[in-house]
Parts: structure tokens; sequence; C-alpha cells
């Protein structure tokens, strides 16, 4: 099952998340797609905290901040359950390179490619994005270009999807698909 | 009236497009309209609504409200970021959400378009309007 979630930020996306990977697991392997790329010391213990926090309920971590197919070569998908928490980060890694001096462009369309080929041969994957479109916007054109972009990524991902559900103060809404 | 909302980039237009077989000439884009524009908003689908309502603002004017029966208005989302720094963003958000709801009222069915996905909020069967 592919699930695609998103909503705003502290609503409960990431428990949601993971309580939904766990359940699809069922014998297979369950797998975290790490995207941080960290930058400082507050970043490292943050990152050691969360693995701490996700190795007690049974997550495999792979680091892949960006080209996330890759993880198909690291892991056993055809039994396996992804969590990919989250496609803003893998966007923000992808469009933005580290010491480039443009946006990439051609970002949102690999994510897509990328995503479409781990949900093709994954068991299950559950996908966490962020739903940040309903703000009054007038943003400079940096900034609203990835909001486009993420926005026409989370567009493929739902259509692909066979569940999409949106997070609100812990609530669900489901737009597609059978419930978890 | 059908009213369609959601946030930007949703899949609003295709939305309507593919319910309504809208053509280009079916649809008004207000986020298009010069700043002297005065439209009388009479097409059949009216697309960035939120756009006409700030230019109505600028221009001082009183914007239109009441929609004919087979009229689709789409009103892009834009009241849960921060409160605006500028004076005339915050007034226009506010006006934004206060005609979107008056609209609400009004429309025989609300749909919320969510990552490309329609959301009916209030259908001929179910109108739990506040």
């Amino acid at each position: 099952m592919k699930v695609f979630i998103s909503g705003g930020c502290k609503n409960g996306k990431s428990s949601f998340a993971e309580r939904a990977a766990q359940q699809l697991q069922a014998d297979g392997k369950l797998y975290y797609i790490a995207t941080m790329i960290p930058c400082d010391q507050e970043d490292h213990n943050r990152i050691t905290r969360h693995r701490q926090a996700r190795a007690g309920k049974g997550f495999i971590t792979l680091e892949q901040p960006t080209q996330v197919h890759h993880v198909l070569e690291q892991s056993d998908y055809a039994n396996g359950t992804y969590l990919l928490d989250s496609v803003t980060a893998l966007m923000l890694n992808e469009m933005y390179p580290m010491n480039a001096s443009q946006p990439d462009a051609e970002a949102p369309k690999r994510i897509c490619h990328d995503l479409s080929q781990l949900m093709a041969k994954a068991k299950n994957v559950v996908l966490v994005s962020d739903y940040i479109y309903a703000d009054e916007g007038h943003y400079p054109a940096y900034t609203e270009d990835y909001r486009r972009a993420l926005a026409m990524v989370d567009r493929h991902l739902a259509a692909e999807c066979d569940t999409v559900v949106e997070v609100t103060a812990c609530q669900t809404i489901y737009y597609k698909g059978e419930k978890i | 009236m059908i009213l369609i909302i959601g946030g930007a980039y949703q899949g609003k237009l295709d939305y309507a497009k593919a319910q309504y077989q809208l053509s280009p000439s079916d649809i008004l884009d207000c986020a298009q309209l010069p700043p002297d524009a005065t439209p009388t908003l009479n097409q059949r689908c009216i697309y960035h609504y939120e756009a006409y309502l700030e230019l109505c603002m600028k221009q001082g004017v009183e914007p239109r409200t009441t929609f004919e029966a087979d009229q689709i208005v789409i009103i892009e989302d834009v009241s849960c970021g921060v409160v605006p720094m500028d004076a005339h963003l915050r007034a226009w958000r506010e006006v934004c959400g206060k005609i979107a709801s008056a609209l609400a009222r009004q429309a025989d069915s609300v749909v919320r378009i969510f990552c490309g996905l329609p959301l009916a909020l209030k259908t001929a069967s179910k109108d739990s309007t506040i």
C-alpha cells in the first residue's frame, strides 16, 4: 500500500506516519529514509535523538538525502515498508544543492520519477509532506518557486498513492482510499 | 453557485475544468487582470476570486459577492499564515475570509481541493455551515 500524508506542522503527521508504517509492515522489514543533511552540532544531536527513538520502534535507518530510489539497492524492497519523512526536506536537498548558485529546476520532475520508481518496487511506502499553501503568499520568487514545485510533486504523489490523508490536530481527513 | 476553495497550486482549476467541461472562454482569471480593470464577473467560472478582491480594494470599489446558480467561483485559501506585516495584505486577508464564508453560505455546494483531490464540504444533502 502507498500512503500520502500531508498537513500543517506539529499536527501529528509524523506520529501517524510511523504508526501507519508499523501497521503495514506485517512480516517485512521497516525502513526509515532519513533525508536530513546535518549542518552543525545541533543537527547531529537531533539526528542521534531521532535515530534512538526510531530504533525502539523497529525502524532501520537508510541515509538518503537525495536520489531516493537508491534505497532500493540497500534494502529488501519486495517485502519492505518505507517511511519517507519528509518530501519537503527531500525537495529542499534536490532543488538547492550545497554550493550551487541556482536552484535545480529539474528537481521536481526527478523527485516524481525517483519516488514513482520506489513506489513501483516497494511493498509499502508512506510519504509525509507539508501543506504550505494556505497563507497569504506574496513570497519572493525564490520561495514561491519552491512552494509551486512542492505542490506539483505532492499532486503527483497523491494521484499515485492508494490512500491520501490530511492530518490536522492529530485528526485524519481521508481524500482517497482505505483508512488506516 | 459552486464554490471551490483550497490552497495555492492544489489543482482547483483543473478540478473545475474536468468536472464542469469548461472551455477557455468560460474562465475569467482575475490574477491576470490589469490594475484598472472593472470586470463584471459574468463568466461561468471566476478563477482567483481572491485576486479580484485585492483589485477591488486597491480601486476602492465594492466587489461583486452574489452569483448565478450555474456559476463556479474559485478562491484560494490565504487564511492560514502569520498575520502579514503589511496593513493592506492584512486587510485583504480578512476580506477574503469573510467573503469566502459569505459565498459558502450562498453556495449550493462547496468543495475543498487538497493535493488535487476534492472533498465535498457542503452538498444538497449535507450543509454544516456554521
